[in-house]
């Protein structure tokens, strides 16, 4: 290891990492085009493999490096251009009505992220001392997904906000127990891969049986 | 040091200080043109255009409509005058300055609103349209950002342990055992500077090169000033500028601050500030040319952002910490 | 690797449903699709009863170094696979051909059907079979890609919303289920040491009783809840209905039948690990309750009811309560009525849903009050529907029937699991039989609406004996031989898996 990256400023750096991609996290829910959505989905990706490349490199724990190159070019070289061309095809690029207008989505995920923390409290004085509280960051990532699926209307918002609970959820994985068993991942990653790729035939289908992506408009089935 | 000597010592280092914010704030607004014309493919005014205009100003006779009040024409001597006492209580170039007692981040924060509070009484004095428009919203835009910046400055203060801008400069430049995790910082920095963007009146929440009235906030409220009083408004947003410019810099980066009053090293901090500020106008020159001006009510959206991030950042300092 | 009996009997497992499903893609004749089919599901049991016999006689198999694990409470969810599947591969034999006849679909889609078939059956099998619990979501999330486009499989608008909403629910539903997992590894981590088998369920069986409280109560409610959406558990279950609605017949009788109890699996074999280390009563109580929530709230459900489709959907989401509640009230009753609910469930479902498709083909609607005089227009899918409808009301002769009353019994004499019922355990056994009772008065007006009565006029009479009909007349004699007495095997792998759930 380098000599000034003492495990204190290693875990100031992951600490660093996890900030910033609860901040695209906010981003991405403040955003109102759907393209920026997308870029900034890529570029959380990338300060994801960034901090999980940083976690091997501070722990000398190979098998993350993988996981990271994968996140890579899955998540932010992939993922980004089937939704990309799945915006381009469908000719939406604005989300005109949310369900819930944006400073209250602001507020709603900022008491959400207080309350990830207060649900990981018990457990964190348990981990690393190099990546605990990335976990708590981890937790509120993947409700923050969660809330912005019931929050945005679109079906690619909704898809955009399962690829960042994915997300919140690598993290999550690398910061407790850095990174689940290769086989594991491997398994993640097709998964989501796999699932982004129907939404984006789904979409397609939606458009064209219904003229819209508009989930509201999905109300035909009803009790 | 003899108790003349300091006085003396005192009183020197403040002109100093304000002497330096009077001549430095135009340059910095003459700056931002200068870049954003560089980026649009123009040669642009010189950066020490802003100084002929400034000179241009002081000689007219200004032209008062006879519809307004003792407030129309004092207005502009209380917001330079604020705005330049608001500007002495942010470090500079030395981060122990004489009126360090004074130099709380609330007094900084009212003395700005007092500037604004009378700028917007003023805009609606004259009686127009478009002055009753810019003042009312301007006051949206002040409402929103005034908990964006308390919360983000306290979020820094949390780490020091005091609200005195001085002492947080200080202790950061010294690294007193504050480094402790640059997340609440990084939060912090972010909502700052949409704060600033949005108190100095840059794009994207208002743009200061329009003639568009209709899309005006800032100077809506200056249309009906002339002559000297214009000439005073101008400089005091020119300040203002420079003030937030400062504040971020130095609170955030103030390594290269005069920490001791030595001759030298106040030659280096005073260099070193004034890189700092105009790689900020830089940044804020290329910002404004990245981004087009948003519409009022996504303007709110964008200070609850601002807001949200020092919340978070608040949040990062108490947990975080462990 | 050491090649033995046992390495062939799981590769038998595991590969026909791989080999069929690429199979599929390439065949073009309808015919060999579904012999491709059947050859894949008979080699499934044949394999499965192979391993079983092993399980009755050693306890557990591992098999590929650590990589499977098999014992019986995994062959008894395999048992359900097998026999649901053949049933709905013989279904299908007749049901495919007649879609295509009528031009509901094209008939080169039938490819893409039998590979999402067959990938689904794989998915659920290595759910099942597998040692580690990260693998296990992984497979569990793989079934959820592979049924959503045999759900929205008729393009319909109202399957495609059907369809999305079922892939973001479940999706949703799943990660929250991986955050549990990442917390199980996290707490056995720091048992185990930084080994790759520490999720290992063979490993973590061991360490439970080492690891942490804390985390493990975290992580199974992330488990639980994750899960239980794919099991359909108030309030996860918005999903359900409209998928089973407008999933093909043999589609939806699997999900029902098949899919539902896997995910029951994967939320008992996680029980079995974090109670060891928390008291069973959280666990437990936690079961209970969203199994009596599911039961009350399906029960009323069904009462409004006015398609039939749906009434079934709701009626699956009434027996799963009731499953959880008996594994929730736990001890050798409850488990063992719990598991016995689950296989008889997943019959009389799939007899349900083959019904439900027959009389859909031939009355081309869903809704209840437009079909009437079933018994002269479709005989055997009358007698089906009757069998299965009262079968689901828990009414003798039917399984059903006997399974409700091992875990009302269960509910009865060891009450509720304390830490979240206060009261005893009367409160929840009135409410348990009020419910059944609503049920039970839902399903008897409507079976009796469709089966008697005029038929309408143009609808052609008669039902021709096919294929499809067989898996109707052994699954109808199965509920009703169940409830009278077990073969002896079977019934000694329901007492070892019940036991394995108490003595967890």
């Amino acid at each position: 290891m380098v000599s000034w990256l003492t495990p204190h400023i290693g875990t100031q750096l992951v600490d660093l990492g996890s900030a910033l991609l609860l901040l695209t996290c906010f981003a991405i829910i403040a955003q109102r085009r759907l393209s920026a959505c997308v870029d900034l989905f890529a570029l959380q990706s990338l300060f994801l493999a960034m901090t999980a490349a940083l976690v091997a490199f501070l722990t000398g724990t190979p098998h993350i490096y993988y996981a990271a190159a994968l996140t890579v070019l899955v998540k932010v070289i992939v993922i980004p251009r089937v939704l990309k061309r799945v915006i381009e095809r469908l000719n939406v690029t604005r989300e005109l009505v949310m369900n819930i207008n944006v400073p209250a989505s602001l507020l709603i995920c900022g008491a959400l992220v207080m309350i990830a923390f207060f649900i990981t409290q018990p457990i964190i004085p348990f981990g690393h001392l190099l990546t605990r509280d990335s976990l708590a960051i981890a937790l509120a990532i993947v409700l923050i997904g969660f809330f912005t699926m019931i929050a945005r209307q679109k079906a690619v918002t909704q898809m955009i906000a399962f690829l960042v609970m994915e997300n919140g959820l690598f993290l999550g994985a690398t910061a407790a127990t850095y990174g689940m068993p290769l086989i594991v991942e491997l398994g993640v990653f097709f998964d989501v891969l796999v699932a982004a790729l129907i939404a984006g035939i789904y979409t397609n289908r939606l458009q064209d049986a219904f003229d819209s992506v508009d989930t509201n408009r999905l109300s035909e089935l009803k009790e | 040091m003899t108790k003349e000597q300091a006085i003396l010592q005192a009183i020197v280092l403040t002109l100093a200080q304000a002497f330096v914010l009077l001549t430095v704030s135009p340059a910095i607004v003459g700056l931002v043109r200068k870049v954003k014309a560089r980026f649009q493919c123009r040669r642009g005014a010189s950066v020490f255009q802003p100084y002929a205009d400034l000179a241009k100003l002081f000689r007219k006779q200004p032209v008062v409509s006879t519809t307004t009040s003792w407030i129309f024409t004092a207005t502009p001597y209380i917001l330079f005058a604020s705005t330049l006492t608001a500007g002495l209580l942010v470090p500079a170039f030395a981060s122990q300055m004489p009126l360090n007692f004074a130099g709380n981040i609330i007094a900084l924060v009212y003395l700005f609103a007092l500037g604004t509070f009378f700028l917007i009484l003023a805009g609606l004095d004259a009686g127009s349209p478009f002055g009753g428009m810019g003042s009312s919203r301007e006051a949206i835009v002040a409402s929103l950002t005034e908990p964006a910046m308390i919360m983000s400055i306290f979020a820094i203060a949390l780490t020091t342990g005091s609200t005195n801008l001085s002492t947080i400069v200080h202790k950061t430049a010294l690294l007193e055992g504050i480094v402790t995790d640059p997340s609440p910082h990084l939060m912090a920095l972010a909502a700052l500077f949409i704060v600033a963007l949005a108190e100095t009146g840059r794009v994207p929440v208002d743009n200061p090169a329009t003639h568009l009235e209709l899309t005006m906030i800032h100077e809506a409220m200056l249309l009906e000033y002339s002559g000297r009083y214009l000439a005073l408004l101008e400089w005091a947003s020119g300040m203002k500028l420079l003030v937030f410019l400062s504040l971020i810099a130095n609170v955030f980066a103030p390594w290269g601050i005069a920490t001791t009053l030595t001759p030298m090293a106040l030659s280096i901090g005073l260099a070193v500030y004034l890189v700092k500020v105009a790689s900020l106008a830089v940044v804020i020159g290329t910002m404004e040319c990245m981004f087009a001006k948003l519409r009022l009510f996504r303007v709110t959206d964008l200070l609850g952002v601002a807001f949200i991030l020092a919340l978070l950042g608040l949040l990062f300092f108490y947990i975080l910490r462990g | 690797m050491i090649v033995n009996y046992m390495t062939i009997a799981v590769s038998l497992l595991l590969l026909p449903p791989l080999v069929a499903g690429g199979l599929s893609l390439l065949i073009t004749s309808s015919r060999r699709l579904h012999l491709t089919n059947l050859t894949s599901i008979g080699t499934l049991i044949a394999a499965e009863a192979a391993i079983t016999r092993t399980v009755l006689a050693q306890g557990s198999v591992t098999a590929f170094g650590e990589i499977v694990y098999i014992d019986a409470l995994s062959s008894v969810i395999l048992f359900i696979i097998g026999t649901v599947g053949l049933a709905c591969s013989l279904y299908m034999r007749s049901y495919m051909d007649e879609q295509v006849a009528q031009g509901v679909i094209e008939a080169n889609r039938l490819n893409l059907f039998f590979f999402l078939f067959h990938m689904f059956i794989l998915a659920m099998v290595v759910a099942t079979i597998a040692n580690s619990l990260g693998v296990q979501w992984v497979a569990i999330e793989a079934t959820t890609l592979a049924t959503t486009f045999l759900i929205a499989f008729w393009r319909r608008r109202e399957s495609l919303e059907a369809g999305w909403k079922y892939l973001i629910l479940c999706s949703v539903g799943i990660s929250l289920a991986l955050f549990g997992v990442v917390l199980m590894y996290y707490s056995s981590l720091r048992v185990l040491g930084d080994v790759s088998s520490a999720l290992n369920i063979t490993q973590l069986q061991q360490v439970a009783d080492q690891l942490d409280p804390h985390i493990l109560k975290l992580a199974f409610v992330f488990l639980f809840v994750g899960y239980g959406t794919k099991v359909g558990l108030v309030p996860m279950h918005s999903w359900l209905p409209d998928a089973y609605t407008e999933a093909p017949a043999p589609v939806a009788a699997m999900l029902a039948g098949v899919l539902e109890t896997v995910a029951v699996y994967a939320i008992l074999r996680s029980r079995g690990i974090v109670d060891q280390a928390v008291s069973p009563e959280f666990t437990g109580g936690l079961l209970a309750l969203f199994g009596l929530l599911s039961f009350a709230l399906a029960a009323f459900f069904i009462l409004l009811q006015h398609n039939y489709k749906r009434l079934f959907a709701y009626s699956s989401i009434e027996h799963m309560g009731l499953a959880m509640i008996g594994f929730g009230v736990g001890g050798p009753i409850g488990n063992f009525g719990g598991l016995f609910h689950l296989v008889n469930h997943a019959f009389a479902k799939s007899l349900a849903f083959f019904a439900a498709g027959n009389i859909h083909r031939r009355f081309k609607t869903v809704e209840i009050d437009q079909v009437h005089g079933l018994i002269t227009v479709l005989p055997w899918s009358a007698l089906a529907l009757i069998v299965a409808g009262l079968a689901l009301a828990a009414l003798p002769p039917f399984a059903l029937f006997a399974s409700e009353m091992q875990i009302i019994t269960a509910l009865g004499t060891s009450g509720a699991p304390g830490e979240w019922f206060q009261s005893g355990p009367r409160i929840p056994v009135v409410i348990l039989l009020f419910c059944s009772l609503v049920a039970f008065a839902g399903f008897l007006a409507r079976i009796t609406g469709m089966v008697w009565g005029e038929a309408p006029k143009d609808i052609p009479q008669g039902e021709q004996w096919t294929v499809g009909h067989i898996p109707i007349i052994l699954l109808g004699a199965v509920l009703v031989g169940f409830c009278w007495a077990l073969p002896t095997p079977f019934r000694q792998l329901l007492d070892t898996a019940s036991a394995m759930l108490v003595n967890r």
